[in-house]
């Protein structure tokens, strides 16, 4: 902008590096961590300077940690796979199911339409341990008990509200003349949805598609309650490197590195549809 | 365009009548999460009881009574009162940071277009294990932020084990996890936003302090509202970054309802009570969201109505 | 295969091959100590499948375990192979990490799933679950000849362990009476003595502290000495795990409880007293004057790992911690051990101590099949193979203390260690009193002694309130 003064460059520069340190500092410092040994992490003070190692890393691949006090086994590659499944499969599904919905909440004005809309927003409100315990029991007669199905099923109360709310804002938002001229042209309603609508709305669903992946990634208790060692994401396997004999930090700085890359390489691929995708409720000019 | 787009001739695929094709819409997505009310009333059941599993003997309904309880009960205050205030605090100071960085990267450039991207990990960091990394960085002795917490001066600070820092300490790491989330949703408001009526403001010379609280901020408040709500709702059911840092200490500084719940539950596995806390949760959860979901509608109807 | 290795196995069984002879031989052979272990403990279980028990009657049955991430839970992996043969049995296990351990066995207990047919647990808890019908009463199946091997031996627990784990049900009802059910059996435990860095005390001259005030005043001695280091490791955050190990251990000592039980059977709060209230001062004082700065957020990880990483001179906590700290990490091998007793007047120390043990899950649909299980994995075979070989410390068994294989591998990398065990181990055991709100209470007195040492309230108010509280709690609950 041509009325920039450079004091306020040089304000902005300086406020956006804060940002920065703020924020990145913790990672690039997790970063640094999982190159150390668990002895040089524990250094009074803590340094900078340091023999970086990849036995973490190679730990964590290889399911193997030699300790001085023993072999310390477990399995983090397959938890990172559950992460991926569970977070993947939710997605999906709520996805299926969101889509319609938001079309019918933002384009399809109905009779009870924003009380249906509110009811499932209104299952998020619903603290997860309140419904959690009893769901043990239900799920035990059910025999879902254990399954990844039954959790991709809870998952949805973490990834269809928020995929419902901002999709619904943007179907809204798409002009509802171009539907209508297309419908003219004497195609069916499917056949809009889905060659109109869903196109037009897909920088929406991209970002609401992200951003429910991150919710249903970093989420922790559903699985631990409701299903076996074989099934737990990284959240909980992460947390097998807090040993009685000594906390690895080594380890768990490497694991949450490893969880991290695979949810920030899929943002930097649909960075663009990121931030354009969640103009919910704007009124296009 | 309704009655118009109805008497459209259908041509194939199956046909569902112009009056139920919403409901179709959203019926899958309903019947998916309808199952969740029967251990909803399960728990509201719970909630009416005496119940303690290690005290099967002594089970029964006493109906209101885990409720009428609360009243004279300090800690449920204590816990109300500990409950908002990290609420406010958390969601007050992430929308000021969130707005503010949404401003600085407004600009379509690809250095700000890569920074905001950069700027969700700590968003993809599970709280549950960036808790315990922040408890390992305000440690004293092998915790960098204490090292560089005594460069400035603060020799002995006590981040989350001290009564008076760890309300302060915990609040950081929560701004520090979902401030981003805040910041992506603002940073796709502000970009979205028409040009036209900031064009004209610059051309009258309008003071920028004047545009911002006239012109954007009441144009963003759509988006403003859904960040709110989705970070209130999750704000005052804060488990993960408290529980790991301070387990709801030091004294019962931090004891907010998923954390007291919680300890009732899977230690003290008294259900009632636990379930009790968590209906009241629910309920604050419920009127706040109402209360913001109305305004947002309000809000959008009067946009379209100006559009 | 291993034919060879079997029969200079057997000789060392016999006693006609030395044990050293015996590892340099199979390492001649390119098998490793840990190898050898496994091997070792195969000829034992040989000689247990010959005691005239039906060792194969459930032979096929697969049974699964519900594990706790931890030494003990892997030496008893390791070991699998062993029972598997042995009874022809099939083992399945879920490991969870012990953050989430309890978490996961109670959502699993509190649902009925009949997944797990046995699973490791605390005492404490039995407390919750034995009451709530989670688990079974395990006398039934130890004094059940047809059920249970000749050579198991249930008198070889340590009668303070045994009982610790043996409770009425009753509130208040005292651990391991007449009545009592046995909700679960020992797999080892820990004692809470002191562990103190040799090298610290030392270069400061400092001696090994015989009671409380001198604990205090070492303390702040050594954290004179620790440039940038603090005294002194206790538990501090706000829980149950604050009250249970050095602070409970010493506050035994001087003969105070946490609760009175009354003729009629109701309990009462008994902290409040003035011996309490004094000693609670100077544990509060240790901890503002020479504790650790963060000592609110301390739990078992903490205070094990500062010792080890040498930034604090000692630590009242579990001996096996201790264990664990003096390999691996930046101060190894200059732990030492000693006894405590807190009070002056005391005969001997009177440590609380913690026991990792094993139940059997109320709704397994296979007992007869996971007995068999329990009584092998808490039989004098395996105790042994994990005292040698692993890291099953402290053992349960009074033979295995016996062992001079397992005495000689404690004395010479753990000094002192054997000998603060023979020193405490009369006088330890569960010094709680068994009753359905342990851990409401426990919660709360480790929440207001933060108070106490945040300066929030004075030490006599607080334990007043507490005493309070708790009162009323338990009339609440009925029990008061």
């Amino acid at each position: 902008m041509e009325h920039t003064s450079t004091l306020e460059r040089v304000l902005r520069a300086i406020a956006i590096t804060l940002v920065i340190l703020f924020f990145i500092f913790p990672i690039f410092w997790i970063v640094l961590m999982s190159f150390q040994t668990n002895e040089t992490i524990l250094r009074v003070p803590p340094s900078i300077v340091f023999e970086p190692t990849l036995q973490n890393y190679q730990a964590l691949i290889t399911g193997e940690l030699d300790t001085a006090a023993g072999k310390l086994e477990f399995d983090f590659m397959s938890n990172l796979f559950n992460s991926f499944y569970l977070s993947t499969a939710s997605v999906a599904l709520g996805l299926i199911l969101g889509i319609p919905a938001a079309y019918a909440f933002g384009r399809l004005k109905f009779r009870g339409s924003e009380d249906i809309a509110f009811t499932l927003l209104s299952f998020r409100f619903a603290p997860p341990l309140l419904v959690l315990l009893p769901l043990t029991i239900y799920f035990q007669k059910l025999g879902l008990a254990d399954t990844y199905f039954g959790l991709i099923w809870v998952y949805q109360l973490i990834v269809l509200p928020l995929i419902l709310w901002i999709v619904r804002g943007y179907f809204e938002d798409i002009p509802a003349d171009i539907e209508y001229a297309y419908r003219i042209a004497g195609h069916g309603f499917w056949a809009t949805f889905f060659k109109i609508a869903l196109p037009l709305a897909m920088p929406g669903i991209a970002a609401a598609g992200l951003l429910a992946f991150i919710f249903a990634w970093n989420n922790f208790i559903f699985a631990l309650v409701l299903a076996s060692a074989d099934k737990q994401p990284v959240t909980v396997g992460a947390l097998a490197f807090v040993t009685a004999s000594g906390i690895q930090y080594g380890q768990i700085a490497a694991g949450i590195v490893l969880s991290i890359l695979p949810t920030l390489g899929l943002a930097l691929y649909a960075q663009r549809y990121l931030v354009e995708g969640l103009s919910l409720g704007a009124v296009k000019g | 365009m309704s009655d118009a787009a109805a008497s459209l001739p259908k041509r194939r695929g199956f046909r569902i009548s112009r009056r139920w094709l919403p409901y179709v819409l959203s019926l899958p997505a309903l019947l998916a999460c309808i199952g969740i009310l029967i251990p909803f009333f399960t728990a509201v059941a719970y909630s009416l009881q005496r119940y303690r599993l290690s005290q099967p003997w002594a089970h029964k309904w006493n109906w209101g009574e885990n409720y009428w309880n609360f009243l004279s009960d300090s800690s449920f205050w204590n816990t109300l009162q500990v409950s908002l205030t990290y609420a406010f605090l958390t969601v007050g100071l992430e929308l000021m940071f969130g707005l503010g960085i949404a401003l600085l990267l407004q600009k379509r450039t690809r250095f700000n277009n890569f920074v905001s991207i950069m700027l969700l990990m700590p968003l993809m960091t599970a709280p549950a294990l960036a808790s315990l990394m922040w408890k390992l960085m305000t440690n004293p002795g092998f915790g960098i932020l204490s090292y560089f917490a005594s460069l400035i001066g603060f020799e002995d600070f006590r981040w989350a084990s001290d009564p008076s820092t760890a309300m302060l300490t915990v609040v950081l790491v929560d701004i520090w996890v979902y401030t981003p989330f805040i910041m992506i949703l603002l940073l796709a408001g502000l970009r979205s936003l028409p040009q036209q009526p900031f064009e004209a403001a610059a051309l009258d010379g309008v003071p920028r302090l004047f545009v911002f609280w006239r012109i954007t901020l009441p144009m963003l408040t759509p988006f403003l509202l859904t960040a709110t709500l989705f970070r209130v709702i999750e704000s005052i059911q804060q488990f993960d970054i408290i529980y790991a840092m301070t387990q709801g200490g030091p004294g019962d500084r931090l004891t907010v309802f998923q954390v007291e719940a919680y300890l009732n539950f899977f230690q003290s596995t008294n259900v009632g009570r636990s379930a009790a806390l968590l209906m009241i949760l629910w309920a604050i959860t419920y009127v706040l969201s109402s209360i913001f979901i109305k305004n947002w509608l309000k809000l959008r109807e009067k946009q379209r109505g100006e559009a | 295969m291993y034919e060879k290795e079997n029969k200079l196995i057997d000789a060392f069984m016999r006693g006609s091959v030395s044990r050293r002879s015996l590892i340099k031989g199979l390492g001649s052979m390119g098998i490793t100590a840990a190898t050898a272990g496994v091997l070792v403990n195969a000829a034992a279980t040989r000689a247990l499948a010959q005691n005239g028990f039906d060792w194969k009657k459930h032979s096929g049955t697969t049974v699964k375990l519900l594990l706790n991430k931890h030494p003990y839970a892997d030496a008893l992996i390791a070991n699998l192979e062993n029972f598997k043969e042995l009874t022809g049995m099939n083992v399945e296990y879920d490991v969870f990490p012990e953050d989430v351990y309890f978490d996961k066995v109670t959502a699993a207990l509190s649902s009925g799933s009949s997944e797990y047919d046995a699973f490791m647990t605390g005492a404490y808890m039995t407390w919750t679950y034995g009451p709530a019908g989670w688990v079974d009463d395990l006398n039934e199946y130890i004094m059940d000849d047809t059920r249970t091997n000749p050579d198991y031996n249930w008198e070889d627990v340590l009668e303070g362990v045994r009982k610790s784990c043996a409770w009425n049900g009753k509130p208040g009802g005292e651990l391991g009476s007449d009545d009592a059910k046995q909700w679960c059996i020992p797999l080892a435990y820990e004692q809470n003595n002191l562990t103190y860095n040799k090298r610290v005390f030392d270069s400061a001259g400092l001696s090994i502290p015989g009671n409380i005030d001198e604990l205090v005043d070492t303390a702040a001695a050594a954290k004179g000495a620790m440039d940038g280091g603090y005294g002194i490791g206790v538990r501090g955050s706000r829980s149950w795990a604050t009250i249970h190990p050095g602070f409970l251990s010493g506050y035994a000592n001087f003969g105070q409880k946490d609760l009175n039980v009354s003729e009629d059977g109701l309990l009462s709060a008994a902290m409040n007293t003035d011996v309490s209230k004094d000693y609670h001062a100077k544990w509060v004082k240790m901890i503002q004057d020479s504790g650790a700065p963060d000592w609110s957020t301390h739990t078992w990880y903490q205070v094990g790992t500062d010792v080890g990483a040498g930034k604090s001179a000692m630590m009242f906590d579990a001996d096996i911690l201790g264990y664990f700290m003096n390999a691996g990490t930046a101060e190894a091998g200059n732990l030492a051990f000693a006894p405590f007793a807190a009070n002056p007047d005391a005969a001997a120390p009177t440590p609380n101590i913690w026991i990792w043990a094993m139940s059997m899950s109320s709704f397994s649909k296979q007992k007869d099949a996971t007995w068999y299980f329990l009584q092998w994995v808490t039989g004098p075979e395996h105790g042994l193979f994990g005292a040698r070989e692993m890291d099953l410390v402290n053992p349960a068994r009074s033979s295995v203390w016996a062992d001079e294989t397992f005495r000689e591998k404690l004395s010479s990398s753990y000094p002192g260690y054997v000998e603060m065990h023979d020193v405490s181990a009369p006088g330890a055991s569960i010094k709680f009193t068994a009753q359905p709100l342990f851990f409401d209470l426990t919660t709360e007195w480790a929440a207001t002694m933060q108070k106490m040492v945040a300066n929030e309230i004075p030490v006599d108010e607080g334990l007043d309130q507490l005493a309070e509280s708790v009162n009323s709690q338990l009339k609440d609950a009925g029990l008061g």
